[in-house]
């Protein structure tokens, strides 16, 4: 299926980035019953492409999401990063981003997207330039020397995606990243992403519950239902890029919205 | 006028009135002597004060010692563990109602009435506020921090050291302040009960033969003593914690200073 020739012996480049999830499942065991947060869920998402995820609160995307970060195991089925499992958190295949609250408040900004490699003890030249980069593209530089609580809410999600991608993983993923953040403010951030998504050419998932964002942002959007958690949608949506903020009014962009709401109200 | 030089003026003020309302004989000297009248009786004894100074600090630094160090690794360890948390806390807590000076004739019935009892005493009366606010700090750690940390690969130990650590850091500090305060407190409350040498132990002489100024020397001796303290935790607060503003462990730290958590005694 794939050229082979240029193929390293541990990282077929071809598959890096490649994210495939089959027949999964996650039961939380309580004392009194068990309950089933997902349901044999099965996807398949193509190196480079801007997924979203959306469902009803308690749809089991944030669970999906943290077992693409091997942050928690499936009880059944199998996730593939770039053709090989997550058994446990791996920077180098994988970057997370999380809500405003993760970066660490005693940590200048630059110190915080430095974390993870400091965590593997890459020097600190190379550590400062790479983190030097990675302020930079996403529009911080010159702010490394601050402290979280002196940067706004959306310059916080930005040191926290220059730290998701200071690794340069090909995958990132994003659990509600912007959910914080305020109207404009969250705009502008969507418009931000998509244009460190198209420079660096990661395979994105992104978890919301604003379906307008979804729609916005996507190339697919994955609709789940709630308890058991489901697939039970998955769009393409074709609008071209860049994405602009006239096509938010537009025909086609209303009924995609349509299309999830349709499905999300029948869940919930 | 600003709020600090508001704060110089009615400091001034009280000391003046001090000076003033012994002298011209509205308070009696017996109640209250002048300022004058104590600085000058802690002079004339200037030698048996320092030696009371010199065994209440010897108490006061190894209470605080055990306090302090015990009262961080017992609160780490029952913060960041559910079951010791369950075992100990509901004890702990319920003990921190108890007027622990109670127990001070015990002590000196098992250690004399030396140094030992003191430190023994003094260091349980600020081990538990200690242990209380370490657990506390350990136990509001924005879960999502270790989150993070786990997601780019952190072990056990580096998410001890480079995240639970320094996130605990202010209410373990906060902690030490009632800690070390109340340290100050049982030891020259336990000088003051029975023993033979340390301030409280002059302050009580002297009140016995009704010898006002001296009394006070030794009160002021007490009050220096605090106020140095309460400089150097500031000290180390100000190094240690310049990022605090707006987490979750200062505002934890925020309730424990406020007076949630303040001591029997």
């Amino acid at each position: 299926m794939q050229p082979l020739a240029n193929v390293t012996p541990l990282k077929p480049p071809a598959r890096a980035g490649a994210i495939e999830v089959k027949n999964v499942g996650q039961v939380f065991r309580t004392k009194s019953q068990d309950v089933v947060a997902l349901d044999d869920v099965s996807l398949e998402i193509k190196p480079g492409r801007f997924v979203v995820l959306v469902g009803p609160s308690g749809c089991g995307k944030s669970t999906l999401l943290m077992m693409m970060a091997g942050l928690r195991q499936q009880t059944s089925g199998t996730i593939t990063i770039s053709g090989a499992p997550i058994p446990q958190p791996d920077p180098d295949r994988v970057g997370v981003v999380f809500q405003e609250a993760s970066l660490f408040p005693w940590l200048t900004a630059e110190d915080n997207v430095e974390f993870p490699l400091a965590l593997r003890g890459v020097p600190k030249a190379e550590r400062r330039a790479k983190a030097q980069d990675a302020l930079k593209l996403v529009g911080l530089e010159g702010f490394g020397k601050r402290h979280p609580h002196e940067l706004s809410g959306g310059m916080k999600q930005r040191v926290s995606i220059a730290r998701g991608l200071v690794q340069d993983p090909p995958v990132l993923l994003m659990d509600e990243p912007f959910a914080a953040l305020d109207e404009q403010t969250r705009m502008t951030m969507g418009d931000e992403l998509l244009r460190i998504w198209a420079a660096t050419g990661k395979t994105v998932v992104f978890v919301t519950h604003s379906l307008t964002e979804a729609v916005y942002l996507a190339d697919e959007v994955i609709v789940m239902s709630a308890r058991p958690g489901r697939i039970v949608d998955h769009l393409q949506v074709q609008l071209p890029r860049p994405r602009t903020y006239e096509m938010l009014s537009g025909d086609a962009f209303g009924a995609l919205r349509d299309r999830i709401w349709r499905h999300i109200r029948k869940s919930a | 006028m600003s709020a600090k030089k508001l704060r110089y003026l009615i400091v001034i003020g009280l000391i003046a009135l001090w000076e003033l309302l012994p002298r011209t004989g509205l308070i009696p000297e017996l109640f209250l002597p002048s300022l004058s009248a104590t600085l000058m009786a802690g002079w004339t004894e200037a030698a048996e004060y320092g030696h009371a100074l010199a065994v209440t600090l010897y108490e006061v630094v190894f209470s605080m010692a055990f306090a302090c160090g015990g009262g961080i690794l017992l609160g780490a360890i029952v913060g960041s563990l559910p079951r010791p948390r369950i075992l100990i806390m509901p004890m702990v807590s319920s003990l921190y109602a108890v007027p622990l000076v109670i127990l001070y004739p015990v002590f000196t019935v098992w250690l004399g009435i030396g140094s030992e009892s003191k430190i023994a005493f003094a260091s349980i009366y600020g081990f538990l506020p200690t242990m209380l606010a370490t657990a506390a700090g350990i136990q509001t750690i924005d879960p999502q921090l270790l989150l993070a940390a786990r997601s780019m690969g952190a072990t056990l130990s580096q998410r001890l050291v480079r995240v639970i650590i320094p996130a605990a850091i202010p209410t373990v500090l906060s902690g030490l302040r009632v800690g070390g305060a109340l340290v100050i407190v049982g030891v020259v409350v336990s000088e003051m009960l029975i023993s033979s040498a340390g301030i409280g132990y002059l302050i009580s002489r002297y009140r016995t033969i009704l010898d006002s100024p001296h009394v006070f020397a030794g009160v002021l001796l007490v009050l220096f003593l605090a106020i140095a303290f309460n400089a150097a935790i500031r000290w180390i607060e100000r190094k240690a914690a310049i990022w605090q503003t707006g987490t979750r462990a200062a505002q934890a730290n925020d309730e424990i200073t406020s007076g949630a958590m303040q001591p029997a005694t």
